[in-house]
Order: C-alpha cells, then structure tokens, then sequence
C-alpha cells in the first residue's frame, strides 16, 4: 500500500522543507517529503573544482541534472535561449535532499529589523513593488533562535553592534578568524567600523553529535568531508525520519498539485524513480521547491476555481522574482593575506546594511570563500593577460595576495521580473519548464557601486595594492542561489499570494515554505531566514490541522 | 621518457607474451579520441602557448590535450564541431599568411596569430560560420581546466599546477600526499 494517503506532503527536501517536514512529523502528521534529486554523497565529487556547486564547469555536483531540466531564458532583448544548469542564466540552488545547505558556505544571518519593514522604512520607491512583510522580525525571532539551536550556528552575536535583539545566544562559539580576516578587520576598525566574525552554520565544536569543522579550503560548493557543515538533509530531515511518520522519496518529480472543484488540495501527481506517473493524496500539501520551482509547480497546477495556476487569480504567482547581486572589491597586497585556513570568510561587518545616505537597504561585507586555481585563472582585474606567460605569472604571484569584501546587496524587487511556464517546452517527464524573464530595477547598479566603494576603502586602508570594484546589479532577472519573492506573503490578498502563514489566500490546505515566501530579500545571504519561515508555517500548521 | 599510448600497449603486448594481443586488436590504437593526429598537433601548440612551459610545467606536461580529448569525447561532444572547425580555419590562416602550418611558427609569430584570433583578425575567409575569438575563448576556458582543474579528469597530471601554487593535495591544510 505505497501509496496511502498521508497527512501532509512536502515537495522539496531543502531548507524550508526540510524544517517543515520535522515539524509536522515530530507532532504526528504523517509526511512524505518528495525530492527530485537524490541523497547527497560527499565521495561522488570530493573536493572537485570543476564539479561541485560554485563553480559548475563539467557539472553540477548537487543537481539539478543537465539533461532532464531545461529551463527558458527571456532576454530583454526578446531573445529566448533553452538552458541547463551549465549555464549561468539558469539560476538554480541545488537538487538533492537538503539542496542548498548541504554545499552553501553556511552563513547563517538573521535579517534585521528594517528588513522586515522596508516600505516603512525608505518610502515607496518609483518602478518597485517594494513593501513590509506582514510579520515582524519580533514575530520571527523565536524561530530563528530554533534554527539556530537545531540546526546549529556558531557566531556571536555581541561583537556586532547592528545585529537584532535575541533571547538566547548562538549555541556555538563564533570560528577564529583566518590571516585575511584578521588583517581586514583591523582596517576596518581604523575607520571606525564594527568587523565581527560571521555567524556560520558549521560547528566550531562538536554539536548534537557531529565533529568540529576542520576548516579545509574547499567549503563553499562542496559537502563535508567530516559532517561538520549543518544543513537540512543531516539535522531535521534525519530527525523527522526517526519519528518513524516521514517517509523521505527520492528521485521523485512532482508535476502538479491537484486541487477539487470546492477550491482544496487533495494530493499531488508525480513521477517516481522509475518515472512512472502516480499520484498520492493528502489533507494537505506543503510547496518548498525553491522560488523558481515553486512558482513553476504552483502556475501548473490548473484547475476549474484556478484556470492560471493554483492560488494566480490575481496573477501575482512567480512575480517579484529576487536574488542577490553579491558585490565589492578586490585587493592585490604585497604579501601573502591567504593563509587558506577555511573556509575563507570569517569576517563580515553590517555598518553598511542600512541607514545609508541615498541608499535604500545596503548589505553586508564579509572577506570571501576561497578560490581555487581554476576559479582563480578566471578573475582578473582590466588590462591582465588572460593567457600566455602574463597569466602564469599573475597566477603565481597573486594565489595568496587577493583580498575581498564581498556581500549581497538588498534588491529592489520588481514586478515584471518573474517566473512564468512555456507549454511548448517541456522537461524530461512532459512537464512544461520555468521561464524567466524581466529586468532588475535601474537602483540595484549605484546600490552595488556604492557597497563596491565601501569594499574598496576598506582594502586600500589594509595596505593593498591595487584595487578594483566588483560593480554587478545590471542585467536581468536576478535569482541565482538566493533566489526568494515568487509568492509573496501579505495581508491583501490582492497584492501578494500567501497570507502571514504561507498559507494560499484561496486554498486553505495548501502552503508555501521556502524563500519563495520573502517580501524582500535583505542584505543578507537567506538561508536562515528560509529556516526560520519554515519553523514559522510548519508551527502554524501543527495548530490549525492538529486532528 | 613518455611513452605513447600505442607504444604502451606495442609494449605490453610484447611483456606479456602476445597474450593481450586479440585477433581484433591487431588494428593500432589511435592515440586520441576525437581528435586526428593532425589536429592533436596543432591544438597542442596552442595551449602551450596559452600556458607555456618555463621553469614551471606547462599545458602540455600537465596533459591539457588529453583532457581536452576526452572532455569532448564524454562529456561535451557538442563542442567537436566548433574545435574541428577552428583548428582547421588556424591552419588554413597559418597557411595563407605564413606558408605553414600552426604548431611549426615560431613563438613570437604564434603569440602574434593568438592575438590576431583573440581580436578577429584573421583572414576572414577561413572564418566562415564559426568567429576566431569565440573559437580561442572555448581552447583558454578548456585549457584552464585541463591544467588547473584536479587531475581527476585527466589534466594537471602529476599535479604540475597544485605544486606549481604550493597547494596541498588532497586540499586539507597541511596534508601534502603528492606521492
Ligand atoms: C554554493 C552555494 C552557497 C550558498 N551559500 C549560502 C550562505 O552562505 N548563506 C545563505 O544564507 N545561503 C546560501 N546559499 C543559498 C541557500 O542554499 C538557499 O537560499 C536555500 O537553500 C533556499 O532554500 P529553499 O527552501 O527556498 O529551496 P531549496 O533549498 O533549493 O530546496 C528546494 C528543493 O526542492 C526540490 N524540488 C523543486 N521542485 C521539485 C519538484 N517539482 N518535485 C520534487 N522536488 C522538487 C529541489 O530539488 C530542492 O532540493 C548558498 C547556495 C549555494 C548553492
Ligand atoms: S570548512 Fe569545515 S564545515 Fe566546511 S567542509 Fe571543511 S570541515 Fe566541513
């Protein structure tokens, strides 16, 4: 009897379903939880610098797989191009059970207080669909603190003067700081700047039964070699397993959620691992998909009340699509700032996340992820040689003299920047694909410029030697890895599609927990913040559906 | 001394007293997978001079060509058209300009046709279909991999780059197993 109905579905296996799915299965819903891809295995890629998940020459390690997952990119240019994930127009997390947080370099931010009230805070602003979140960062901070404790964080939240008032501290103390870090942070605080070492969702100890990190150079894009990296797929999703209530399919494509003519879910249709078509019914169904493959999955299941999608009357699903332009500046110095102790950030500082003349939000600036000599062969600042002896030499000489202060920058979101579907294209199960299309609002260019600027101010007072900006923020639509806004949370169901819960406004057993649900996107890398929205719909569910 | 493939297996086949010699294989082995020796040739002397050999190893003792064969022979077999195309659109180039083929120009001469194909200039006839530069840009994006990348894909043999940046390998800090 494979498939019996359950209590609750979850489409995904990331961050956000992967916090829900514990939730429920630790209150006594029985869940089965659907992952495209598979379990992920540290041995398959290793420490791969052509295949892993940030740089994604050969393939990428966590998936989506190439072949069976084509997508459209709509130019502005009205130019359509059919992409896989080799390309970076593609704009994906991972697929795999715990997606994004099993190779993330697992910083691990709460949003500040503004965050949640942006509208209020800078005004409306012309061209954007700028707005407050219908919950306050008060209303969220219980569940950040549960992410952090179960999922496990280290950090300390004193050392940074902007961070949001908590009630408990991060369970792990915060990493010591590389030679890059250290050197960094001291400029900073010559300019009267507060650098403090960043939260990270790794152990600095040994935490609920796994080793302490090893701090080996390749992190970011790669799974642990010793377990120490604290994702989904090795913290909830286990814990929701042992309750014996979840049932964690992998390889498993769900095509549509299938809603009745009285307007509610009644289960899902799916292909299995043998790619046969199936369907599994459910009191109610929870989307986490990401904010591209949620929207996608939400704007192709059509029924009689919802002809344009389920929970699209309004035409609002797979609007607002967001990321983040990561931006700042590169230093070159006349000795060695890398000691390649990993992962390579440690340090970041928040003077810039708000308050910022002219600005509206800002970001954070935290040193960077080591790269390794094939990413590395590939930056160069104007005027290097970019093959020949001239390569070689900057190679050589500057493996370990690059500095940076890089970080996400708040993205203005905007309305026609969006993920629809293409009935004409479709992927390897007859599924129609994700389209994306739209452009970045013109604020996010000076936004980045400005963040740039600060990044390189801070790299000359180090002592480099030449500097240059990052710039970004141009081009269209954003996404990538921090992708979130696709079906925005709000009280007026006419501008947005979910209500406070995650809950469809239209569909009352049908929810959304993932970075889908952001109103907008912080200066902050979102993952913890997908954690905490989890815990926050996941809680409210177990309230309202208890049997 | 390195030996060739073919040699390699002549070599074997002699050691073992003819014992892995099949009826099938007395066909020789051809040394490259999509490439024809020709072409290997010409495309050798390029990403040597797209990472030249001086006191550090270069593309080719890292095995770039090998890497390169295989990678459009296993994983992007789309690419062959382009390389095959540009590979001979250079000779033909060399050709015209210079009365002979790519790989036996010397240096000075090659960096100058590099430069030419980065910016378009070469003749254009040769050109028809395909352009120079995005042609050079695939061989530089190929060729960084082959010798930077591990060398689990057949490049960086011996891991001339890792030593060649003082990197330890596996990458854990302070665990040097280059042997
Ligand atoms: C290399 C890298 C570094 C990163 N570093 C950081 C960082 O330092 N800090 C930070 O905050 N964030 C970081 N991120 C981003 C972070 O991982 C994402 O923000 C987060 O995982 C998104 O959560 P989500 O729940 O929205 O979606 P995901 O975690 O992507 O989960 C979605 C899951 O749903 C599955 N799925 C989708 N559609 C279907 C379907 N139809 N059927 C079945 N399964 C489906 C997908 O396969 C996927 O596994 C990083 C990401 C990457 C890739
Ligand atoms: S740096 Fe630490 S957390 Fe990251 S992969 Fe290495 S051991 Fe794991």
């Amino acid at each position: 009897m494979k498939n019996k109905p359950v209590d609750a579905i979850v489409i995904g296996a990331g961050a956000g379903g992967g916090v829900v799915a514990k939730e429920l299965a630790v209150n006594g819903f029985s869940v089965v939880v659907f992952e495209r891809g598979g379990w992920p295995e540290y041995d398959e890629h290793i420490n791969d610098e052509l295949i892993n998940q940030r740089v994604q020459e050969l393939d990428s390690a966590f998936g989506p797989d190439w072949k069976k997952h084509p997508r459209v990119f709509a130019g502005k240019d009205g130019n359509r191009r059919i992409l896989n994930a080799g390309d970076g127009s593609y704009n994906h997390v991972a697929a795999c059970v715990g997606s994004g947080t099993v190779s993330y370099g697992a910083m691990g931010w709460r949003f500040m207080r503004e965050d949640f009230r942006l509208k209020s805070t800078y005004g409306a602003v012309a061209g954007s669909t700028l707005e407050d979140w219908p919950i306050s960062y008060e209303d969220l901070e219980p569940c950040y603190e549960k992410a952090e404790w179960e999922i496990g964080v280290s950090g300390d939240d004193t050392q940074n003067p902007f961070a949001p008032p908590r009630a408990k501290p991060q369970p792990m103390p915060p990493f010591e700081m590389n030679r890059e870090a250290r050197h960094l942070a001291q400029a900073a605080r010559r300019l009267g700047l507060h650098p403090f070492p960043i939260p990270m969702l790794r152990n600095s100890v040994a935490y609920n039964g796994r080793a302490a990190c090893i701090r080996n150079r390749t992190c970011c894009g790669y799974a642990c070699p010793v377990n120490a990296k604290n994702g989904t797929h090795n913290t909830v999703i286990p814990l929701a397993m042992q309750t014996g209530n979840c049932e964690v399919r992998t390889h498993c494509m769900v095509a549509e959620i299938l809603v009745n003519d009285q307007g509610l879910a009644t289960g899902v249709r799916y292909f299995d691992e043998r790619n046969k078509g199936q369907t599994l019914g459910a009191r109610l169904v929870v989307v986490s998909g990401s904010a591209t493959e949620t929207a996608r999955l939400l704007l192709n299941s059509k029924s009689k009340l919802f002809p344009a999608g389920a929970g699209n009357n309004n035409d609002w699903v797979g609007r607002n699509l967001q990321g983040h332009a990561y931006t700042g500046a590169s230093g070159l110095f006349d000795f060695d700032i890398l000691d390649l102790s990993g992962p390579g950030a440690c340090m970041a500082l928040c003077d810039y996340n708000h308050h910022n003349e002219g600005i509206i939000g800002g970001g954070l600036l935290a040193n960077e992820f080591y790269t390794l000599p094939y990413a590395f062969s590939q930056n160069r600042p104007a005027g290097e040689m970019r093959w020949g002896l001239g390569h070689k030499n900057y190679q050589r000489e500057n493996f370990y003299r690059l500095g940076r202060l890089v970080g996400p920058i708040q993205e203005i979101p905007v309305f026609e920047s969006r993920v629809t579907v293409d009935a004409s294209v479709k992927d390897y199960w007859g599924i129609p694909v994700a389209v994306l299309s739209g452009d970045r609002h013109p604020l996010d260019a000076p936004h980045c410029d400005f963040l740039g600027s600060k990044a390189e101010e801070i790299l000359k007072e180090a002592g480099a030697l030449r500097t240059w900006q990052h710039g970004g923020g141009r081009g269209g639509p954003s996404g990538g890895q921090h992708q979130a806004g696709t079906c925005r949370m709000g009280n007026d169901a006419q501008t947005s599609v979910v209500n406070r819960y995650g809950q469809l406004h239209e569909i009352d057993n049908l929810f959304v927990a993932d970075g889908s649900l952001i109103v907008t996107n912080g200066g902050f890398n979102p993952v913890l913040t997908i954690m905490a929205l989890g815990y926050w719909v996941g809680d409210y569910i177990v309230r309202t559906f208890k049997k | 001394m390195r030996l060739s493939r073919r040699k390699f297996i002549q070599t074997v086949g002699v050691l073992s007293g003819g014992l892995l010699c099949m009826p099938s294989c007395t066909r020789s082995f051809p040394e490259y997978r999509v490439f024809s020796s020709g072409e290997a040739v010409c495309l050798t002397a390029l990403c040597e001079q797209i990472i030249p050999a001086d006191h550090d190893p270069g593309a080719t003792d890292a095995g770039v060509i090998h890497f390169i064969d295989k990678l459009l022979h296993e994983r992007f077999p789309h690419l062959l058209p382009l390389y095959q195309q540009g590979i001979a659109a250079l000779e033909a180039s060399c050709s015209r300009l210079y009365g002979t083929r790519f790989a036996s120009l010397p240096t000075a001469r090659q960096i100058e046709v590099m430069q030419q194909m980065e910016t378009d200039a070469l003749p254009e006839e040769y050109w028809t279909g395909i352009k120079a530069s995005a042609f050079f840009r695939q061989v530089i994006r190929n060729t960084m991999q082959g010798f930077y990348g591990p060398p689990r894909h057949g490049g960086n043999k011996n891991y001339v780059s890792y030593r060649m940046l003082k990197l330890d390998f596996p990458l854990v800090v302070g665990q040097n197993r280059y042997t």
